[in-house]
């Protein structure tokens, strides 16, 4: 018995031929809600391997040239039918479609910051309070310390004006300390690489590499 | 899900191709996340997991994977 394999939601229909899926399925559209979505009837979902992840990510940056904004799904989900998808998408619709609103007409770039030891940042001591405070205060640091890149502040301003919205994962695993994902207007991969690559003496200790354009996967998150 | 095979999951285990761990971390571990449907808690993909998240994510990620 099939099944309906999600893609991506889109911004609307693509005028082009939606063409075929990673286990050559014939694609098609699902309208609902307001939302729309690229499905595949399959049997199973397809096993993840390097050759079907690109062809799922291929899938969808066709699409993209099409359209103004494909927010990614999972690889891997499946739901029973059309109709489970559209409970499914009715359930967070105002997320799903501020979602696509926030990456329509963006790329992703990923940034991650290399170094040999991990950065360490020293708490501020919380004056007067009990263990309660300071566990709360503890906790505060910790998660401020997750969304922040200090490594990076000289390509900080550099990036000022490329940079659309920004997304962090602190490591702090040597040699891996943080990942960085920033969300750009489309086309503007290729200044994004040579503003970094400008900035790398400055960097130092720290070395970062960079990869993209990617389709906004990171940005999509948010909306589950 | 077809289950991976275990050559599928060695390529992208072992490789050394910043683009295709970038295409693993994002297609497996990003994307919109339709909860209670998402069919890869099976077979190997969780091995695939634990050695990306141990490359590119976050260890409060991995906790939250095996709590599940």
């Amino acid at each position: 018995m099939s099944r309906v394999y999600l893609y991506a939601l889109l911004s609307g229909p693509p005028a082009c031929d939606t063409g075929r899926g990673v286990c050559a399925e014939r694609l098609r559209i699902v309208a609902t809600g307001g939302l729309v979505a690229l499905v595949g009837d399959v049997v199973d979902a397809p096993a993840p391997s390097a050759l079907t992840l690109r062809a799922q990510d291929a899938v969808l940056r066709r699409l993209a040239t099409e359209l103004d904004a494909v927010l990614p799904v999972r690889f891997g989900t499946l739901v029973s039918d059309d109709v489970a998808l559209a409970e499914a998408l009715a359930r967070r619709q105002p997320q799903l479609a501020r979602a696509l609103g926030r990456v329509a007409g963006c790329e992703q770039m990923t940034l991650r910051v290399w170094g040999d030891v991990a950065t360490v940042e020293t708490p501020t001591a919380t004056a007067g309070g009990g263990p309660g405070t300071r566990y709360l205060a503890g906790r505060r640091h910790a998660h401020e310390r997750a969304r922040r890149v200090p490594e990076l502040e000289p390509l900080r301003t550099r990036l000022a004006d490329l940079v659309r919205e920004e997304r962090v994962e602190r490591h702090d695993r040597p040699p891996l300390l943080a990942t960085v994902q920033h969300l750009v207007r489309r086309g503007a991969g290729a200044r994004y690489v040579d503003v970094v690559n400008a900035a790398r003496d400055s960097l130092r200790p720290w070395r970062v590499s960079v990869t993209g354009p990617w389709l906004p996967y990171a940005f999509a998150e948010e909306a589950a | 899900m077809t289950a991976p095979t275990r050559a599928g999951a060695r390529e992208l285990l072992e490789t050394t191709d910043d683009s295709l761990l970038d295409l693993v971390d994002n297609l497996l571990n990003r994307g919109v996340v339709i909860s209670g449907e998402v069919m890869l808690g099976l077979a190997g993909v969780d091995l695939v997991y634990v050695r990306l998240q141990a490359i590119l994510c976050s260890a409060d990620r991995v906790e939250q994977r095996h709590a599940r």
